[in-house]
């Protein structure tokens, strides 16, 4: 094929768009309705995976949590319920007798409860009482400021390291260090704030603040809570040696009998790729049916355009091929206008979800804060991903046409009137 | 009197031996051409005249490639037409045929220089050298401050003007002309002719289908069909040649 010829196809394929704008317009309808489709799919999709690997880096993957309830949720949620509370010494117990890991540290928690600062309260607040070595794990990474320190911890300072959103709701513009802020009447000297962490998955951690366990101990009571317990295994490859440790230990210090289930549950990161998959087939699901059907209306759309522009150009093709034009020549004129009309339904769509996902993004996460892993841009894949696509779906769509064109017979196509 | 003796100038350009070209009408057949033996050799210049449904466009539709006789021998410049594939006759157009039509059968949405431009584009000529001999072919019909009239901005005469530039433009072995003068008054009609003239004495080969006495008049060799077969081939004694240089004044002149 001749670049000319190539050259010459696409000019004329521009024409005959610009002489019949709105009837393009139309015809590419589905196409552009098609490729929305995919187009907000695929930024979902990315955003969710965004999302995953957000909360991946903020729990470790080298990380065990043992705990009455199971991440995986769902299954045997009656039977979590009745599980026994993992008590504090026994989560003690545990800490002190584990070999394999780098780090075992018990987490208590408490939820609901409100903070003060001056004369402003919020609701809704997690207090976590947990050991110094919690600043040694991905979760205790602070923004400003410090963890506390081993010293704090063993004697149980009243200290506090602020959650990310709790401090942008405290201290709106001033330095939160070195204030203080009152838990259930109690005075907490603020040391320090946790990096922002929120992802969909974890959106609470930024709601979170901590304090050494003996403090927590004082404000919240001793006993009442199921402890968790968070494993740094070190490395991925020594994380099967711990959990197989951890397991053993923890049946023992439960009494376990052989035989019988364990009643606590060893979580990890794997459960949230679960959960994301859930999400993920969910939006293929609903997504995928949708795209299909607007690409069979896109298809038929800009098949029936094209016969219409093959019949109305008849008298042309026989022009052209008296003059010397090829079969294939007029072939590609066609299927190159299809995929053009196509191309330019996807130009469009793109440059409309652009301007939706910026609005969504920005705007939606104020009302439900679980959307705020969306992106407000657009990933470039899916640009190149919606130009292939639409090229292809109009190609498709232009295949019978310009073969009907194509085979048109020059003596009756220049016997046409018009 | 049998003008392919006379002819002996090389090989025809166009050998054509008893084809045919029947037509289905569902049950019935429609012979448009029903035996017809010619030969065209460089430099001819024929007219073909005869009623109306002889088989004039067919015969010249075969012999300009656009068709494919149903029956008989077709030989091009040696070559067998009947073994061609469809490309082959779209190249045999784009490089050996230049058409003239009576509708003129330009692109409505180009300029007259894109119209002439088009064969050179599927023989895959660069840009510029198109632009060239595409200008130089305008003119060559007198058409050079027109190159970049549409269509509908310009005269009947000066459309056909523009046909023959882009049948000349890829300057082929043979001009092909189906009632050139069809759709002109009698004036223009015979600006036409002049023109038609001009080129057979630069050295062009040309069949003109017509109807007229007048415009019949400019060949060397007139063909009459009657019911798709040859009535009449004979030689122009009158054959009326012009001197001028000038295509646009030639005709008052005569
Ligand atoms: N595609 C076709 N199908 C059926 N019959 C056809 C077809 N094309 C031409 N014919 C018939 O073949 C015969 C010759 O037609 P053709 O067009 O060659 O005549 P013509 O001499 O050019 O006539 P005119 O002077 O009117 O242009 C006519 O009887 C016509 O009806
Ligand atoms: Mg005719």
């Amino acid at each position: 094929m001749k670049l000319s010829e190539i050259s010459e196809n696409i000019k004329i394929a521009f024409e005959a768009m610009s002489v019949n704008k709105l009837r393009s317009l139309l015809a590419s309808l589905g196409v552009v309705i098609g490729i929305s489709f995919v187009i907000l799919m695929g930024w979902v999709l990315s955003g969710l995976d965004q999302a995953l690997e957000d909360t991946f880096n903020i729990i470790g993957t080298d990380m065990l949590y043992i705990d009455k309830w199971d991440w995986a949720g769902g299954r045997n949620w009656k039977k979590v319920r009745q599980r026994k509370n993992i008590t504090y010494n026994q989560a003690t117990e545990f800490c002190e007798k584990i070999k394999n890991a780098e780090l075992a540290i018990p987490n208590a928690r408490e939820f609901g409860y409100r903070i003060k600062y001056k004369n402003e309260e919020f609701q809704g607040m997690t207090f976590i009482g947990t050991k110094w070595e919690h600043s040694l794990t991905p979760a205790g990474a602070t923004f400003i400021g410090r963890h506390f320190t081993q010293f704090e911890d063993d004697i149980g300072s009243n200290v506090i390291v602020l959650g990310y959103k709790v401090n942008q709701a405290l201290m709106v513009e001033g330095d939160p260090l070195g204030q203080y802020v009152k838990i259930e009447g109690r005075k907490f000297l603020v040391i320090g704030v946790i990096k922002k962490q929120g992802t969909m998955l974890f959106d609470f951690v930024d709601n979170q603040c901590f304090m050494p366990i003996k403090s927590f101990q004082s404000v919240f009571g001793k006993s009442g809570r199921s402890v968790s317990i968070a494993i740094k295994a070190g490395s991925i490859n020594n994380l099967d040696e711990v959990r197989a440790e951890s397991e053993g230990l923890m049946r023992q210090i439960r009494n376990i009998k052989p035989g019988e289930e364990n009643d606590f549950s060893i979580n990890e990161t794997k459960a949230f790729e679960s959960t994301v998959e859930v999400l993920r087939l969910s939006v293929w699901s609903v997504g995928i049916g949708m795209t299909v059907l607007s690409f069979l209306v896109g298809i038929i759309g800009i098949m029936n355009i094209m016969f219409v522009s093959v019949t109305e150009r008849t008298k042309e093709i026989g022009i052209r091929k008296a003059v010397g034009a090829k079969k294939r020549t007029i072939w590609m004129q066609f299927i190159i206008e299809a995929a053009i009309l196509s191309f330019v339904g996807a130009i469009i769509a793109f440059i409309g979800c652009s301007a939706l996902v910026y609005l969504v993004a920005t705007f939606l996460p104020k009302f439900v804060p679980e959307t705020a892993f969306l992106s407000p841009v657009l990933p470039y894949e899916l640009l190149l991903i919606a130009s292939f696509v639409s090229i292809f779906v109009g190609m498709l769509a232009g295949l019978i046409p310009a073969v009907r064109g194509a085979n048109l017979d020059p003596v009756e196509a220049l016997r046409r009137e018009n | 009197m049998d003008l392919n003796e006379e002819n002996k100038n090389g090989k025809p350009i166009i050998d054509i031996e008893h084809i045919a070209k029947i037509y289905q009408m569902g049950s019935e057949f429609v012979h448009a051409i029903r035996d017809i033996t010619l030969k065209i050799y460089k430099n001819d210049y024929l007219a073909i005249m005869g009623p109306s449904g002889s088989g004039k466009s067919t015969l010249m539709n075969i012999i300009g490639c656009l068709d494919t006789p149903t029956k008989g021998k077709y030989l091009f410049k040696d070559m067998d037409v009947s073994e061609m594939t469809d490309n082959d006759l779209a190249s045999i157009r784009n490089k050996e045929i230049g058409f003239v039509f009576q509708t003129f059968n330009l692109l409505a949405r180009s300029s007259s220089l894109k119209n002439v431009e088009l064969p050179l584009i599927y023989a895959g000529v660069g840009k510029s050298e198109r632009d060239d001999r595409a200008m130089k072919a305008m003119e060559n019909v007198g058409l050079a401050d027109r190159v970049n009239h549409k269509p509908n901005e310009l005269s009947g005469g000066q459309r056909q003007r523009v046909a023959i530039a882009r049948a000349l433009v890829t300057e082929p072995s043979i001009i092909l002309a189906d009632e050139p003068t069809g759709n002109l008054d009698s004036k223009t009609g015979l600006e036409i002719m002049n023109l038609f003239n001009e080129l057979w004495k630069a050295g062009n080969t040309i069949i003109v289908v017509t109807h007229e006495e007048e415009v019949a008049r400019f060949a060397k060799r007139i063909i009459k069909l009657r019911d798709g077969l040859i009535e009449n081939d004979s030689f122009n004694h009158h054959q009326r040649i012009t001197n001028d240089t000038s295509t646009t004044s030639s005709v008052t002149n005569q």
